[in-house]
């Protein structure tokens, strides 16, 4: 009944449940058009009846017909607003005044004339400020339409959305010198929790939640909660800094970060916070919603748990990522992607054993967009998948072309293992193209083994089955550990150039060494990417490296170019010159 | 099912600062406030505080348990916290103590010396057993030596 949940990573997909914290697609902080679909401010707010008043019942802003529905004098100076109603409603006096005093939301009936009756909803925005609504009793008015019109979040019994939109649209209206942030938070791997433990203890989660951010926050800072997993923390004072919204953003992160224990469950989420602060930046009370949203969009993809403020380049970026994300969509029907190959040698004799593909992408207008640009997008919305498997059925149709005992290597994403055809897709390209299955090579990188080992670790040995191997890429620049890595079916570990490159030092040295010695231990072969020079080359084979790319041997080839550079190499071995 | 009683053990760093007796005031003043309050829920610990962090054993029923750990997360005096381990056990450690306390400079926490590190806490460097151990090991001895006095 117990678990200690091994929570690493939010993961995608977006399927909705039927439940309390259901995470609408609007709210899922993936992709970038939803993401600026996100800020809609001021939608109910516009609708509404409203006033804000202070600690002393004072009102420190209104919109007109509150005081004309209510029929109190809103000219008069003499009386607060408290005593205009308690004259104008005897009977109703100790309930107003109770209410409006009371930290926890009331809604009190009153008789305007005799046959119109309103309510009013009162809620807290913090300590000092209330937020009264007014809402016209119309015979025939359901429960359910009055439900609509609360301004609680029934889950957490904090404020939601509408109370938000009113607040700001009423806060706007009053005082706009004010310091004013907006932070935009968002759990993380709140998603898994739902999944793996279900969505009861999600709901009770999320109420923790709301208690501990709660007591994060200052006393007259409001929040609310949104939806699903998401949370506004309005922080106003007259008196403050942005240092302290800072401070309190640095809070927020540091105690969600801390565990909680929820129905005999120990969870381990995190949150990541988005902040836009009036003023420099956020010029108007309605963009504070858009720009702390692309503020969180920020502080996710830093690797989430942290804050970030808005920047105005973040917008420009946004539209950046979205023109990509929409051409990223087109560019295989326009044919826009290509494959260039870079030949891998064996070092002892030189010999060319095959080569990794590597994609191009030549985008109408921009020209040639390196993937370092463009793969973390397809990442995101998932689109690598379709890219992926264009890659995996080019390269092996490409590669039947070459001579038989030249091998071709094929990178694959981490996102591609998510999908439940990934396995599927290689048997597909080597069916389609008839490749033998000993002839290709698929790289990983070690971020693969750490989101949920277990369905990896199945997928791969399936893979090693068909006969295809595996390749871990890049290595060195990750954080798995080498242990781990004896326990997956590799027969090759590549070398990241970032160490072999340049002036070698004498870590980067010591480190290559240490590569190449697990590769000898585990029976995997070693291949040094990146090389250049002649020296690194000797030294490579010196210290016993089984393989190299890089320019030095040659820089990646298009597709039309390899039959030359194989009949050039006379014996099929690369000539060095001294 | 409703009366099975859990135990807690968790790290965290101190985030107090001031004097030696300064320190050791606030911390009775936790001590007073944890015992009242967890003998009302039925809850019983130690906790101990050495070398700038705190560890602590809770034990009691799941709700109010959980409880009031939420409420010893929400306490900015610490923070870093790490729950060594959570789970059902069929008899209390600390039986009679509502919140027992093992303070400084006492030998048998030399061991939770390693346990710091410049970035966080080293949790393989002791685990939650021998935490759990160590703090019974230690009222005991705490125990004997009033008797013998
Ligand atoms: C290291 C440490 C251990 C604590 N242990 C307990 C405890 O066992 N029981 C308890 O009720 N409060 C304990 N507290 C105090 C709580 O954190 C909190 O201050 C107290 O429960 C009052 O909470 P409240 O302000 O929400 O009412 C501890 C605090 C610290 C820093």
């Amino acid at each position: 009944m117990n678990s200690n949940l091994p929570l690493e990573k939010e993961a995608g997909g977006s399927e909705l449940h039927p439940s309390d914290n259901e995470v609408s697609a609007s709210q899922q902080h993936g992709t970038v058009p939803s993401q600026l679909a996100n800020a809609e401010p001021l939608q109910h707010g516009a609708m509404a009846t409203y006033a804000l008043v202070d600690g002393e019942a004072s009102i420190i802003s209104a919109n007109p017909e509150f005081s004309r529905l209510l029929d109190i004098d809103a000219e008069c100076s003499q009386l607060s607003f408290l005593e205009k109603l308690e004259q104008r409603y005897p009977e109703n006096a100790n309930e107003l005044a109770s209410a409006l005093s009371d930290t926890n939301s009331s809604t009190i009936e009153l008789q305007i004339t005799s046959n119109e009756h309103c309510r009013l909803n009162i809620a807290a925005i913090d300590s000092d400020r209330r937020l009264v609504v007014l809402e016209p009793i119309k015979s025939g008015h359901s429960e359910i339409e009055h439900v609509k019109l609360s301004l609680i979040d029934p889950l957490t019994q904090l404020g939601n959305r509408r109370q938000l939109d009113i607040f700001l649209e009423s806060w706007q209206s009053a005082d706009g010198k004010q310091v004013a942030a907006l932070m935009l938070m968002d759990l993380d791997r709140f998603k898994i929790v739902n999944d793996t433990l279900g969505h009861g203890i999600g709901d009770t989660l999320l109420k923790v939640v709301a208690q501990r951010a709660r007591r994060a926050i200052r006393d007259d800072d409001l929040i609310v909660r949104l939806g699903g997993d998401e949370f506004v923390i309005v922080h106003t004072n007259k008196d403050q800094s942005s240092g302290s919204v800072e401070k309190v953003a640095k809070r927020l992160v540091e105690m969600i970060s801390r565990p909680f224990l929820v129905d005999g469950h120990q969870i381990g989420i995190g949150t990541s916070v988005g902040i836009a602060v009036l003023g420099d930046e956020t010029k108007n009370v309605a963009d504070l919603m858009r720009h702390a949203d692309l503020a969180l969009y920020e502080s996710k993809s830093k690797g989430r748990g942290t804050y970030s403020f808005f920047e105005q380049t973040m917008e420009q970026n946004a539209l950046r990522r979205r023109d990509l994300e929409t051409s990223l969509r087109r560019a295989i029907g326009l044919k826009q992607f290509s494959l260039v190959y870079q030949p891998q040698v064996q070092l002892s004799q030189g010999v060319v054993t095959g080569f990794e593909a590597l994609i191009r992408w030549n985008h109408e207008t921009l020209g040639l967009i390196s993937p370092m640009d463009f793969i973390p997008l397809a990442e995101e919305t998932g689109q690598i998948v379709s890219i992926g498997e264009w890659v995996l059925n080019t390269a092996c149709k490409e590669a039947v072309k070459w001579p038989e005992h030249l091998n071709v290597a094929v990178n694959v994403s981490p996102v591609q293992f998510e999908s439940e055809s990934f396995v599927n897709s290689i048997q597909d390209a080597l069916t389609i193209s008839g490749l033998q299955p000993n002839r290709l090579e698929i790289e990983i990188t070690e971020s693969v083994l750490i989101n949920n080992p277990e369905a990896v670790f199945k997928q791969l040995e399936k893979i090693k089955e068909m006969g295809v191997s595996i390749a871990m890429d890049d290595f060195g620049t990750g954080y798995s550990s080498l242990s781990n890595l004896s326990n997956f079916p590799l027969s090759k570990i590549k070398i990241d150039q970032s160490f072999v490159r340049g002036e070698q030092t004498e870590k980067s040295r010591a480190l290559v060494n240490a590569i190449i010695a697990l590769g000898v231990n585990l029976g995997m072969d070693t291949l040094a990417e990146g090389v250049e020079t002649q020296d690194q080359y000797m030294q490579l084979a010196n210290d016993g490296c089984k393989a190299a790319q890089g320019y030095l041997i040659s820089k990646p080839l298009q597709a039309a170019s390899i039959e030359k550079f194989i009949s050039d190499q006379s014996f099929n071995s690369v000539k060095i010159d001294p | 099912m409703s009366n099975a009683i859990y135990r807690l053990i968790y790290i965290s760093n101190n985030c107090m600062e001031g004097s030696n007796a300064e320190m050791q005031n606030e911390i009775q003043c936790i001590l007073e406030f944890a015992r009242k309050a967890n003998s009302a829920a039925g809850i019983s610990g130690a906790l101990m505080f050495n070398n700038g962090c705190f560890a602590q054993v809770l034990e009691g029923p799941q709700g109010p348990l959980e409880e009031t750990f939420e409420r010893i997360q929400c306490d900015m005096r610490h923070d870093s916290v790490v729950v060594l381990s959570y789970e059902e056990i069929a008899d209390r450690g600390f039986d009679n103590w509502s919140m027992a306390y093992v303070g400084y400079n006492a030998d048998s926490l030399r061991e939770f010396e390693n346990i710091k590190t410049e970035s966080g806490f080293d949790t393989d460097a002791i685990p939650a057993e021998r935490i759990f151990e160590i703090l019974q090991e230690h009222l005991i001895d705490a125990e004997n030596d009033k008797l013998a006095a």
